[in-house]
């Protein structure tokens, strides 16, 4: 516990607990309509006391809409690592345990698919399947699948490889006791830290992916739309790229910090 | 040389399997060419001669059949939006892409290796902190977004480069490399943190290394020991990185392409997908993927010769 009382671990995790209770409590608190309320007499107003971060194009709040775009990034972010980290775990866990052809196979078929630039990747299939919230998700959670897949695999490969599964076969534990109750549970922990680092980067892609057009759509808020929306007004009112990109900015940094934090803690081998 | 030979061989299979992922991933759809190229809105029974006639009622794996042939071949067909051959437009867009991926790499590797060094040498001291949270910062923002801080400051504040648009380098250089700037910048910066991060990871341990030790021991200077000894050793490790951010680069360049409106293989690839241009999807999506996995191998075999320690049998 001591290790994560750094200054890196503390600004990391204040900045991941305070965004995760913006993204829980704002569509609770933020009543839907002053998000969306359009004043048409005050478009693109810098910030001010009035309007704390400014307001857009179209006279709506800035700062409501990037507190619920907090939501929406979020939750699509975790969703798609959850979902990529599901698929991974199987892929990489026969992988790693079974080792042997079925370990060849998988693999080169993994390799493959990590040529495809994750973001093409998750473009693709956006595009594909028809840009919509639940296949922004599909999108993002299948692209990031081989990278972790790859990851499970190296660790299942070294916990395999400990005395203690050696002395569980010999004991007789089958082959599914095996992966549920010693294989799994011993590589967690890298995994966390892994997909504690994929959330970051699946918020950078939810933000290109709608900042593209091809994510969440409006009239859902979203830091990548917000971005796109003020490219036509970024001479008279920068703060309408700012805003959203600093959210997005001091998101990905605190989840780098508290990743790169939980990595010194839980990794054993940099201990 | 089996090495190479293997290596070779394996190169084969990959583009193989990248051919039929790339088919995999653009026959999920639910509308089709056909729909596309009509609209929505069009006349069942015309529709479906349409789809006869462009065989896409026979099964998949004849389909794929087809592609695979055409692209053997050198028949890459025809673009549904640009109607214009494919292989046509790909040249001409790879070629203005080369452009902004190199100057980018430049720009990232000249800066991300002294300042990863500058950090080591300094580890823990405010040195290591500056630069270390820079490179935090840099990988933390979406590309885009340093786009369009470039867009805000140097073109539109200053005026020095253009804020979009493309020049071809073979008719007019300077304008080209003008235009090139600010795309290769903005791709460059991010890459430049992710290296700046494995220069001073990989430094950090080479320095704690007995050889350097002795370096040291023997009177060499310290400029020598850092700059000749220790790099010579880490810049391995910082080059096959570097190979393989170019599939993140490739990734990066849709967008930053589509920001700064600069027409290359990211522009073509975002159009594609935009207007479900499939056979340009496809291959856009298969260029791109052979290009990566190309530069890891070429990036592989550099390493060979860079680091003589490593010798595959």
């Amino acid at each position: 516990m001591k290790r994560f009382l750094t200054p890196k671990g503390l600004i990391g995790l204040s900045l991941v607990l305070a965004i995760l209770l913006i993204a829980i409590l704002a569509p609770l608190l933020i009543p839907a309509d002053l998000a969306t309320r359009m004043t048409m007499t005050a478009r693109l107003r810098p910030p001010s006391a009035d309007y704390l971060l400014g307001t857009d194009q179209l006279g709506r709040s800035l700062f409501y809409r990037v507190m619920l775009g907090a939501n929406t990034s979020l939750m699509i972010a975790g969703a798609a690592v959850a979902m990529s980290v599901l698929l991974g775990l199987p892929l990489g866990i026969i992988s790693g345990y079974y080792r042997g052809h079925v370990d060849n196979v998988l693999m080169r078929l993994v390799d493959t698919l990590l040529s495809f630039p994750a973001l093409l990747l998750a473009l693709t299939i956006s595009a594909m399947l028809g840009p919509n919230l639940p296949n922004t998700i599909i999108a993002i959670g299948i692209a990031f699948t081989p990278f972790l897949a790859r990851i499970i695999r190296g660790e299942a490969l070294r916990v395999a490889q400990m005395p203690y599964v050696e002395a569980a076969r010999a004991a007789g534990t089958n082959d599914l006791q095996m992966i549920l109750r010693h294989i799994l549970p011993n590589i967690m922990p890298p995994i966390i830290v892994q997909a504690t680092i994929s959330l970051a980067f699946a918020i950078l892609a939810e933000a290109g992916l709608s900042f593209l057009g091809l994510g969440t759509q409006p009239p859902q808020s979203s830091w990548g739309l917000m971005i796109q929306a003020s490219r036509d007004y970024l001479d008279i009112a920068p703060w309408t790229a700012l805003v959203p990109g600093a959210a997005v900015a001091l998101t990905v940094l605190g989840l780098n910090m508290f990743g790169d934090t939980l990595r010194d803690v839980l990794d054993p081998r940099t201990k | 040389m089996t090495y190479i030979l293997n290596r070779l061989l394996s190169i084969v299979l990959t583009l193989f399997l990248i051919s039929v992922i790339t088919f995999g991933v653009t026959n999920i759809l639910p509308g089709d060419v056909a729909t596309m190229i009509m609209g929505t809105q069009s006349n069942p029974a015309a529709l479906a001669g349409l789809r006869e006639s462009l065989g896409l009622n026979d099964p998949v794996i004849m389909r794929y059949g087809r592609w695979i042939g055409g692209l053997l071949t050198g028949d890459w067909g025809h673009s549904l939006v640009f109607k214009q051959p494919i292989a046509e437009l790909l040249i001409q867009k790879i070629k203005a892409s080369s452009l902004i991926v190199i100057m980018s790499m430049v720009i990232a590797l000249a800066c991300a290796v002294p300042l990863g060094v500058w950090a080591a040498v300094h580890r823990n001291r405010w040195q290591d902190t500056v630069s270390s949270s820079s490179a935090l910062l840099g990988i933390s923002l979406p590309d885009f977004f340093w786009g369009i801080v470039m867009i805000l400051l140097f073109a539109r504040t200053l005026g020095w480069f253009p804020s979009s648009g493309f020049a071809d380098p073979a008719q007019e250089f300077g304008r080209a490399l003008m235009h090139a700037f600010l795309p290769a910048l903005a791709l460059g910066l991010g890459l430049m943190a992710h290296l700046t991060r494995m220069t001073r990871s990989t430094m950090t341990g080479i320095l704690e290394q007995e050889f350097i030790r002795v370096s040291r021991a023997k009177g060499l200077a310290e400029r020598t020991v850092v700059w000749r000894y220790a790099l010579a050793n880490a810049i391995g490790p910082v080059m096959t990185v570097a190979g393989l951010q170019v599939g993140y680069l490739f990734g990066s360049i849709i967008v930053v392409e589509t920001l700064f409106n600069y027409t290359g293989m990211g522009w073509l690839t975002y159009q594609a997908l935009l207007n479900r241009d499939v056979p340009l999807i496809q291959a856009t999506v298969f260029v791109i993927a052979a290009v990566v996995m190309l530069t890891n191998l070429i990036v592989d075999l550099l390493y060979l010769l860079v680091d003589p320690r490593i010798r595959l049998g």
